[in-house]
């Protein structure tokens, strides 16, 4: 399941960055896209703003058919304390503009994508993932409500995310 | 980062799971009987978003149920008697679905009967529930083109955003009318008032004009009947009409297309589909007091030979699994 939830958080991230290649994060003094896995990353108390921040919660197995079928949660955070220059009021725009960009990453056409093992390409080894036997497939952004932290305007989308299990994948 | 395929050993196959399905229309010759054939072998693989040649998109559509009313019998024999074979003793099927979107093609199709544009009217013509007499209409000029069509100065009478229906005059032909796809079945001029604009009434040939330059109206997708040849008149028209009785039913081609996550496809083919019901729609909760109004159609199916062994049959369902995927 590993490889499912490495895959969708390089597909969203790939797409987030496409769609708009402006929102930038950066972390451990790299400028990568603004979009992080927070069990990735090291612990912290501090809620990046202006970014995509993935929580995988929720996961299910249906292991009645000839491969399991996970059914996993990904609970993605952003927030926003709009821009200094604007005083904080565009905080609105800026939190509307980020849900677009959720919406139109997550719901383009394909959801789904041929599942990636990076194991061997992490640490910079200069290895090339592996494209692997199924897909990992998605549905829809469902998006709760925006909530005010003192100045700052809060949002949690959730996406349900399924892969098969493959034969000796752990 | 570059990506390596490594060889991979084959993957149990599972059942295809799927989020909606796409409906494409062809039409069938009603003159002659023939129906549009799909074949899955050669052309099964295409994008959803183009679809080949005659196919045209209807779109997504959503409830697809297909039913089987075929019947087998069990032959007996002897008493007490003890069933020896069986037998099939009827072939039918039907199709349901909901459309997810009001164009024409899916209102004609759905309708179970003629499906008219209200042409514009002339001036103090009498109400009519499917549209009074219509305006005169427009003929086209040379050069025309299937999103390009010629009026000349008469292009002034047109604006940008108007519906029009483009096909030929009602001059007393007795049969099948409209281009592109039959629109109608007309049997005599009498029944129609020998009106000149009766074709154009009911024809399926319709389009949206989009700009308006140098006399020619530009349309925003091409004509279903392509290049419209000269003798063609263009009326202008408000929308459609469908009604409740008539004595014509459309007949078309179906594909339906259903993609699965793993890279599978089911596709199903009723070569000759035509509408067993009249005009119906299914409303869809929003939110308070919105609704989604989606159009229904339930279709019975009609059979073809299949050349390959000579069977009658009504549908083609092919499987197109995902790859190295066990067989």
């Amino acid at each position: 399941m590993q490889n499912a939830r490495d895959t969708f958080y390089v597909a969203l991230r790939d797409r987030l960055a496409a769609v708009n290649p402006a929102r930038t994060i950066v972390l451990r003094g790299v400028t990568r896209p603004g979009v992080l896995v927070e069990e990735n990353e090291l612990a912290s108390a501090t809620v990046p703003v202006n970014a995509f921040c993935l929580h995988w919660t929720g996961l299910s197995v249906d292991a009645q058919g000839a491969l399991p079928l996970a059914t996993m949660t990904c609970e993605i955070s952003y927030a926003t304390d709009g821009d200094s220059g604007n005083g904080g009021m565009d905080r609105g725009r800026l939190l509307s503009g980020m849900d677009a960009e959720l919406v139109a990453a997550v719901s383009a056409a394909p959801q789904t994508v041929t599942k990636m093992n990076y194991v061997g390409a992490a640490g910079g080894s200069g290895l090339a993932p592996v494209a692997m036997g199924t897909n990992v497939f998605w549905g829809d952004a469902a998006f709760g409500a925006a909530t005010v932290n003192g100045e700052r305007l809060e949002r949690v989308a959730t996406v349900e995310v399924f892969c098969y299990q493959e034969a000796g994948e752990l | 980062m570059s990506t390596t395929v490594t060889a991979v050993g084959l993957v149990e196959t599972v059942a295809p799971v799927t989020r909606r399905m796409r409906a494409y229309f062809a039409p069938v010759n009603r003159e002659a009987g023939l129906p549009t054939l799909f074949d899955a072998a050669q052309m099964g693989a295409f994008a959803l978003s183009s679809p080949p040649a005659p196919w045209v998109d209807l779109g997504w559509c959503s409830n697809f149920a297909r039913k089987s009313a075929t019947k087998i019998g069990a032959l007996t024999t002897g008493a007490p008697a003890v069933v020896q074979s069986q037998v099939v003793t009827q072939v039918e099927a039907s199709v349901e679905l909901e459309f997810e979107g009001w164009g024409k093609l899916q209102l004609a199709l759905a309708a179970g009967s003629q499906q008219m544009n209200l042409l514009q009217t002339a001036t103090g013509a009498a109400a009519n529930g499917s549209g009074g007499r219509a305006a005169t209409a427009v003929p086209l000029v040379a050069g025309s083109t299937a999103t390009a069509l010629s009026v000349g100065a008469a292009a002034t009478q047109f604006q940008v955003g108007e519906l029009v229906s483009v096909d030929e005059d009602y001059v007393a032909q007795v049969g099948f009318v409209g281009s592109g796809v039959s629109a109608a079945y007309v049997s005599s001029p009498a029944s129609v008032a020998n009106d000149i604009n009766y074709i154009r009434r009911v024809s399926l040939n319709v389009g949206r004009v989009v700009a308006i330059a140098n006399g020619v109206l530009q349309l925003g997708a091409p004509l279903l009947a392509g290049t419209p040849p000269s003798g063609m008149q263009v009326s202008s028209l408000t929308g459609f009409v469908d009604r409740e009785g008539g004595g014509f039913f459309q007949e078309w081609s179906g594909l339906f297309v259903m993609d699965g996550e793993q890279g599978d496809r089911v596709i199903y083919h009723y070569p000759r589909l035509q509408a067993m019901q009249g005009s119906a729609e299914m409303a869809e909760p929003v939110a308070g007091p919105l609704e989604k109004v989606k159009l229904v159609g339930a279709f019975r199916a009609l059979p073809v030979t299949d050349a390959n062994d000579g069977a009658t049959v009504l549908c083609f369902r092919s499987y197109l699994p995902g790859a190295m995927r066990t067989v």
